[in-house]
């Protein structure tokens, strides 16, 4: 479309979300933080001579630095004003805008708690005699100190949510701002968002990569390890695949863009950050629940409160002497009515769940940043909730525990003479031949590993004249007048070509952790062909961690079961689902959540959906050049078996954080509520003044804050260092040769 | 504008509730403050208009989301 736009003579410009949406969030973020922050400059400051004038009579020796008229009420009255109608304003209007559409929310109570000991203050300073309590209960500090605590607890909030949301800005820098693109035969300087599908882009040393493409020209290293986890540099040449945000080390070369915008690899990864930082976990909808009636409770506590001081609790239990905690006031030159609104006005502060509401999103924000920094992508915060409560985990064989590249090891003839009378001479060249031909249209990588290792030993593979795969059995094909039945025994039982011969030693090379093949030429037993894939480095290190989490652990592949055994003796697991059909994967996985547990499927996404999607968790390994696959949960970017770990003690740290700031931001609540309303008056003449409860609310808040950010320093106990050195050796990069 | 109007509508029937039940609990609270004890008037209108206000906040968010429910449930004829 641009190409098109571009040819009649304008210019297209593609809209970059990534970027965009960096500049969009961190400029609403900014302002927040700016806003809030002039709000809190004021109202503290204005905040602090209000109540060094409300105090004034108790300052002591410091009263000679304090002019008198501060302390005089309508002095006090005219600070307080534009504090509320100036940063409290905002707790008006957003309350006001939430009741119109039957929305309540946490600025409702604010704005009831402000406004009704503003509005008494008010009163009783112009009309001292009209019986609410007089010159005595001029609240304004309470108004005033209120806002400014309150608008300390959202600054706070603003700050906290643009820290946890790093690790997604750290993704967006990798994106590099502009690309070398090869125009009409010229080098061309274009924004990176303009990069067009199949434009030829120059990549210099040191450069970034700008999107993903395909090298065509030139040879270099290229530094992955930011999106892969790859530690030492890799070398790419024509045909090898790029990805965006990664660095050009020593050479140069081009490539053509084959995924551009928001299509790209780097783009994928960050969506998916942001799609999980976005979502609810379970266990935020029912805390976003509760705080939403919760609201509405307290307005209603606020008015048992109220009735039950003004008709019965000042005449049972007021007393005279009695003072506000942190308060100058004695209580006598209260009346009823003072004396009830203030502590109903009291109930409304404390028992604001500001910091229920910030309990669970922000730790979420944190847990899914510190996941994408370790290369472990939550789809969504119910992935982080659902992990953390895993009790088993099923993993895929090949390429999942496996490198998926498995080699030829053992080649045996059968002796059989009624074998050369149907296919003429046959040794183990000719036998591996006959496989490789009937599996040269195979994609299992078995088949491959048969046609590597017929080729690494210079026969020919030709193309069969007839090939038929029988998925879950095997191959046959027909070439050279022989008919080819390759694959595992259930499929020649079922043919009939009769291998009892061959038994001890398919049996033996099983045991030793070898896939046997078995082929079959004209009907009759050929042969075996033993295959065998080696462990990914850390299989057996990763399994061991995970017990040690307490988790059971169990392997599914379609291989037979005593190859299947063998290979999970190797790496510790003692359950083991041999010769599971592709199609029956997902039904092992509800078979193992009848039982009641909590199931993860480890898989490589590729035809293990069923299974990923049946279970609770669902786990893509080594996708990282290709996150648009849709199943899973939860993407791990390096090829690394070990993050499975990762994933898991990153979710536990995460539900930790979540029910521990859940767990303050109540205790604040239970035990505020009861202060709050008077409840220890009785017994100890004790309550609290508003100002009080506001500072508690913005401790609360505060407290989860400080609570969540710890989550920064969470390391898993697999360091990203202890991999051992690859042996890869690198080449003197050459540069592009001639002009385009 | 058809939205437009279903909103105008829903404020109209909520407000048409939701009033009468606030002034009748402040008015319900200012009978008993005066009949029981020897509440001041002025704590008794202050009373009065801080219970009014309270049931106001109280019923108000309630009303307007059940007579939305209603509007929604309704089918708009065309």
């Amino acid at each position: 479309m641009k190409r098109a736009v571009r040819d009649v003579g304008y210019e297209a410009q593609e809209r970059s979300e990534g970027a965009n949406a960096l500049d969009r969030e961190r400029q609403v973020r900014e302002e927040e933080i700016k806003r809030q922050g002039r709000n809190l400059i004021i109202a503290g400051t204005i905040g602090l001579i209000v109540m060094i004038g409300t105090f004034y009579d108790m300052l002591g020796a410091f009263k000679a630095f304090v002019p008198e008229f501060l302390s005089y009420k309508w002095v006090i009255g005219l600070l307080t004003t534009p504090i509320v109608f100036g940063p409290g304003r905002q707790f008006f209007t957003n309350s006001w805008r939430g009741l119109k559409h039957g929305v309540t929310d946490m600025n409702l109570l604010y704005a009831t708690g402000i406004g009704a000991a503003y509005g008494i203050a008010v009163i009783n300073t112009l009309f001292p005699n009209a019986g609410f309590g007089g010159e005595g209960a001029t609240f304004f500090e309470s108004a005033a100190l209120l806002t400014a605590f309150i608008i300390l607890g959202r600054w706070l909030e603003a700050l906290t949510r643009g820290r946890t949301s790093e690790a997604i800005r750290k993704l967006m820098k990798l994106q590099p701002k502009v690309a070398r693109v090869m125009r009409n035969g010229q080098e061309e300087e274009v924004p990176a968002d303009e990069v067009e599908l199949g434009d030829a882009i120059l990549v210099r040393p040191g450069e970034s990569i700008a999107v993903d493409g395909e090298v065509f020209e030139g040879y270099s290293a290229v530094d992955e390890s930011m999106l892969t986890g790859e530690s030492l540099p890799v070398e790419k040449k024509a045909g090898d695949p790029v990805i965006g945000g990664t660095i050009n080390k020593t050479g140069a070369f081009k490539f053509k863009a084959t995924r551009v915008g928001k299509d790209t690899s780097l783009a994928q990864i960050i969506k998916l950050v942001e799609d999980a930082q976005a979502s609810k976990a379970p266990i935020q909808k029912l805390a976003d629940w509760v705080a939403g009636h919760f609201i509405l409770g307290v307005h209603l506590l606020a008015v048992v409160v109220f009735l039950f001081w003004f008709f019965f609790g000042y005449q049972m239990f007021f007393d005279p002497n009695s003072s506000f905690i942190m308060s100058p006031y004695k209580l006598g030159e209260i009346g009823v009515f003072g004396f009830s609104l203030l502590l109903s006005v009291t109930v409304l502060v404390i028992s604001c769940p500001c910091a229920v509401g910030l309990a669970t999103p922000s730790a979420m924000m944190a847990g899914t940043g510190k996941g994408a920094e370790f290369g472990v992508l939550f789809k969504g915060a119910e992935a982080i909730e659902n992990t953390s409560k895993l009790q088993t985990i099923i993993f895929d064989k090949t390429g999942t525990l496996t490198k998926g590249e498995p080699s030829v090891t053992d080649v045996v003839v059968s002796e059989q003479p009624a074998l050369n009378r149907v296919a003429g001479s046959v040794n183990s060249d000719r036998l591996l031949q006959f496989a490789a031909i009937a599996e040269r249209n195979s994609e299992h990588p078995l088949g491959e590993a048969i046609i590597r290792g017929a080729e690494r030993r210079g026969l020919q593979v030709v193309e069969p004249e007839t090939f038929n795969s029988i998925p879950g059995h095997g191959v046959e094909a027909k070439a050279e007048r022989t008919e080819i039945l390759l694959g595992n025994r259930k499929l020649m039982k079922e043919r009939g070509a009769d291998f009892s011969a061959l038994m001890p030693q398919a049996e033996a090379l099983e045991a030793d952790g070898k896939t046997v093949m078995f082929v079959a030429l004209n009907g009759q037993a050929a042969g075996l062909i033993a295959v065998a894939d080696t462990l990914k480095e850390y299989s057996a290190e990763a399994i061991k961690r995970l017990h040690k989490l307490g988790l059971e652990v169990a392997m599914i592949t379609g291989d037979n079961r005593r190859t299947a055994e063998a290979i999970a003796r190797k790496v510790g697991i003692d359950r083991v689902l041999a010769e599971v059909l592709p199609q029956d994967k997902a039904e092992e996985v509800k078979k193992l959540q009848a039982q009641g547990k909590k199931v993860a499927m480890v898989g490589d996404g590729v035809n293990d959906a069923p299974a990923l999607a049946q279970a609770e968790v669902g786990m893509a390994i080594g996708s990282g050049t290709d996150v648009a696959k849709e199943t899973g949960d939860i993407i791990l970017i390096k090829d690394d078996i070990r993050d499975v770990v990762v994933a898991l003690e990153v979710a536990k740290a995460t539900m930790r954080k979540v029910k521990q700031n859940l767990f303050w931001a109540f205790f604040y609540n239970t035990l505020g509520i009861p202060l709050g309303a008077g409840l220890f008056y009785a017994f100890a003449s004790v309550v609290i003044s508003p100002e009080l409860a506001g500072l508690m609310m913005a401790v609360s808040s505060i407290s989860v804050t400080l609570n969540t950010l710890l989550l920064k320093g969470f390391k898993p106990s697999v360091g990203r260092g202890q991999r051992p050195a690859s042996t890869l050796r690198l080449q003197p990069a050459q540069a592009p040769t001639g002009n385009d | 504008m058809e939205h437009e109007q279903v909103e105008k509508e829903v404020t109209r029937k909520s407000a048409l509730i939701y009033l009468p039940i606030s002034i009748g609990a402040a008015l319900l609270f200012l009978l008993a403050a005066s009949l029981t004890g020897n509440h001041p008037l002025v704590a008794r209108i202050g009373g009065m208009v801080w219970v009014g206000l309270l049931s106001l906040i109280v019923s108000m968010p309630v009303v307007i989301s059940r007579v939305k429910k209603q509007f929604q449930a309704v089918p708009l004829e065309k």
